[in-house]
């Protein structure tokens, strides 16, 4: 078919769809909440993303760990009166939740990602079970597992559970959002724990720290399909390796504080008639 | 790609495999008949002589002239086995006699290493199986046995016998077999477990035309990952740390498997004591390693009190196998193993580019 322009003047277009106003936050100036959200271009849900942030508790703060961005990232979290922090350079999920939870005020810490927006009901369970007890408030999501083989990384969260005698976590992980942090929990595995996050929930087990699985997102569905790169004629998510080799940091921690079989017996093995 | 052009895509893929399959299996027979006669003709000719031993060395030397001048090379496994059994049984059948062993063209020399401790039930039926096969020795580690275990095992020039009044520990027995077997390939099985000789034979066969390590493939028996058990899990996370997913849930934990001398001496034969860090330093040196041969040891293995239940003693030990395995090769290949990474946010700027 050939487009021919027309040369009669355009009708008039639809009324645009109206955009929600941004939401305002508050800060609290002693807050109970720290709501953390490292973001790294992330304009298109950010506005979505802060108004379920401000309806989380009514003495909190959310500090926006804008990295990376070139979009008007840091200039939207600020006008929807989020606390700000800059950073030109790109950091990670990870980095950005340690540089978050280290300007972080509130008794309980709750990390969030700026790309998924998830109702202020389905946050309030982590903050609820920081608030009576728990330190570190994890997300029941394990991934799809009703198959014979399992994403690697599903794998290695089951695995290092398993390892940390904690198989009643399942596949639960620091690595997925949303989850909540007690400022005890902070203090003791320190805020750097958190750039490793497998390695955080291996010292937050091993310190006896009180770690349960308290709510279940769906995250799954709201994550976003990401960049992919071709890998052994597969497309594969370059986070994959990251995600599963911070698990082997994680054993090899394990391995220093519990000895070379991380704290397991070998049934008494007579290793001295093998040379 | 349309699902639905994805659907026919598999079933196309799988009528090839089906054709090819039966290619496979007609080319077997053809081979297996041929086989047959020509080990009838050998036979014939070989029934003046006496002694099973020296027919079968007679026999085997038939086989492989007989295999060199007809059969292609780099035969598969699942052809060539048919052919040399067809062989067995015509040359057995011409010359009348028994306990003739399987002919196998192999260029190297083979030691089958037992491991038992109270398997006086079972050990002359893991026995018989492994007479049939050509090796040079069989080593047997008896070790912590109260019954009849060592009157069980019969007088054969091809025995060793190895006598360890107190239980070795897991595993171990395997080690110390190894430490004294001087053949080019090891068979490792159980006295607990009868696996019949041409499914050990397609092990040593593996190890013979090139691999290091010929693990069992479980995978057929593996239940989905919800209802896998963690030591399943440990075993698959190893394969993958390591860069060998394709090895699913396959580990030197279980029997059989057969290793080449070049890999015991790769890895040292106390790292055979826990099987698991021997299989990753086998995969991180780069030899070769594959599970082509399935079978089924899960449903006839021998229950004992230790063994069965969730979060058991064995389990438990062989989940501390797995984190001594990940700690060994983490020395040489670095923390993070097969899966090195840009850094964090070198990474976070490849994945934010929409």
């Amino acid at each position: 078919m050939v487009k021919t322009r027309k040369l009669r003047s355009r009708p008039a277009r639809k009324p645009l769809r109206r955009k929600s106003p941004l939401p305002r936050l508050v800060n609290h100036d002693d807050p109970i909440v720290s709501i953390i959200i490292p973001a790294m271009n992330e304009r298109a849900t950010l506005g979505r993303v802060l108004r379920e942030a401000g309806k989380v508790h009514p003495r909190s703060e959310t500090i926006v760990v804008a990295n990376g961005s070139t979009d008007g990232t840091p200039e939207l979290a600020e006008k929807c009166g989020a606390r700000l922090i800059r950073v030109p350079e790109p950091l990670g999920h990870d980095v950005g939740r340690r540089v978050g939870a280290e300007a972080a005020a509130g008794q309980v810490l709750l990390f969030m990602d700026a790309d998924m927006v998830v109702p202020a009901k389905e946050l309030r369970p982590f903050v609820q079970a920081v608030l009576s007890g728990v330190d570190i408030a994890l997300n029941g999501y394990s991934g799809p597992i009703r198959r014979r083989e399992v994403h690697p990384v599903v794998l290695a969260k089951h695995v290092l559970n398993g390892l940390l005698l904690r198989a009643d976590l399942k596949g639960a992980s620091l690595t997925a959002v949303p989850h909540a942090l007690s400022r005890k929990a902070l203090e003791w595995i320190r805020p750097e724990a958190l750039e490793v996050p497998p390695l955080a929930l291996t010292k937050a087990i091993l310190l006896d720290l009180k770690v349960q699985v308290v709510h279940t997102v769906e995250v799954g569905r709201l994550n976003p399909v990401r960049a992919r790169q071709e890998e052994r004629g597969k497309r594969v998510d370059p986070l994959t390796r990251l995600v599963a080799g911070d698990h082997l940091e994680a054993v090899e921690w394990l391995i220093k504080q519990q000895g070379a079989r991380g704290g397991y017996s070998d049934l008494g093995r007579q290793r001295g008639r093998v040379r | 790609m349309s699902r639905g052009a994805s659907a026919s895509r598999s079933k196309l893929l799988a009528r090839r495999k089906m054709i090819r399959s039966t290619a496979e299996s007609q080319r077997a027979t053809r081979l297996a008949l041929r086989a047959g006669e020509a080990g009838a003709l050998a036979g014939r000719a070989a029934r003046e002589n006496r002694g099973s031993e020296e027919l079968s060395f007679q026999m085997q030397e038939g086989f492989r002239e007989w295999y060199a001048r007809y059969a292609p090379a780099g035969l598969p496994i699942k052809i060539l086995l048919p052919a040399a059994l067809a062989y067995h049984r015509g040359y057995a059948k011409a010359c009348g006699a028994e306990d003739l062993w399987i002919p196998l063209p192999l260029q190297g020399t083979v030691t089958a290493i037992v491991t038992a401790s109270n398997e006086e039930k079972t050990l002359p039926a893991v026995l018989a199986e492994l007479r049939k096969l050509p090796l040079r020795e069989i080593i047997i580690v008896l070790n912590g046995c109260e019954d009849g275990s060592f009157a069980a095992v019969d007088q054969d020039p091809r025995i060793t016998r190895l006598s360890f009044p107190q239980r070795l520990g897991h595993d171990v027995g395997r080690a110390v077999g190894a430490s004294v077997a001087s053949g080019d390939i090891l068979l490792f099985t159980d006295g607990d477990i009868c696996v019949p000789a041409e499914e050990l034979a397609a092990f040593i066969l593996a190890v013979d035309r090139g691999e290091d390590l010929v693990l069992n493939d479980l995978t057929p028996y593996l239940p989905a990952f919800a209802g896998q058990d963690e030591v399943t899990r440990c075993k698959v996370f190893l394969n993958h740390a390591l860069g060998r997913p394709d090895l699913r849930a396959n580990s030197l934990t279980a029997v059989p498997h057969a290793m080449s001398r070049r890999a015991v001496q790769a890895v040292g034969t106390a790292a055979l004591l826990v099987p698991p860090k021997a299989q990753a330093m086998v995969l991180a040196r780069g030899l070769a390693a594959s599970a082509p041969v399935s079978v089924d040891v899960i449903r006839s293995n021998r229950v004992r009190s230790g063994n069965s239940g969730a979060g058991n003693a064995v389990a438990q030990m062989i989940i501390g196998d797995h984190v001594e395995a990940l700690g060994e090769v983490m020395k040489t290949e670095g923390v993070r193993l097969s899966f090195a990474t840009l850094p964090r946010n070198e990474l976070a700027k490849v994945r934010n580019a929409k």
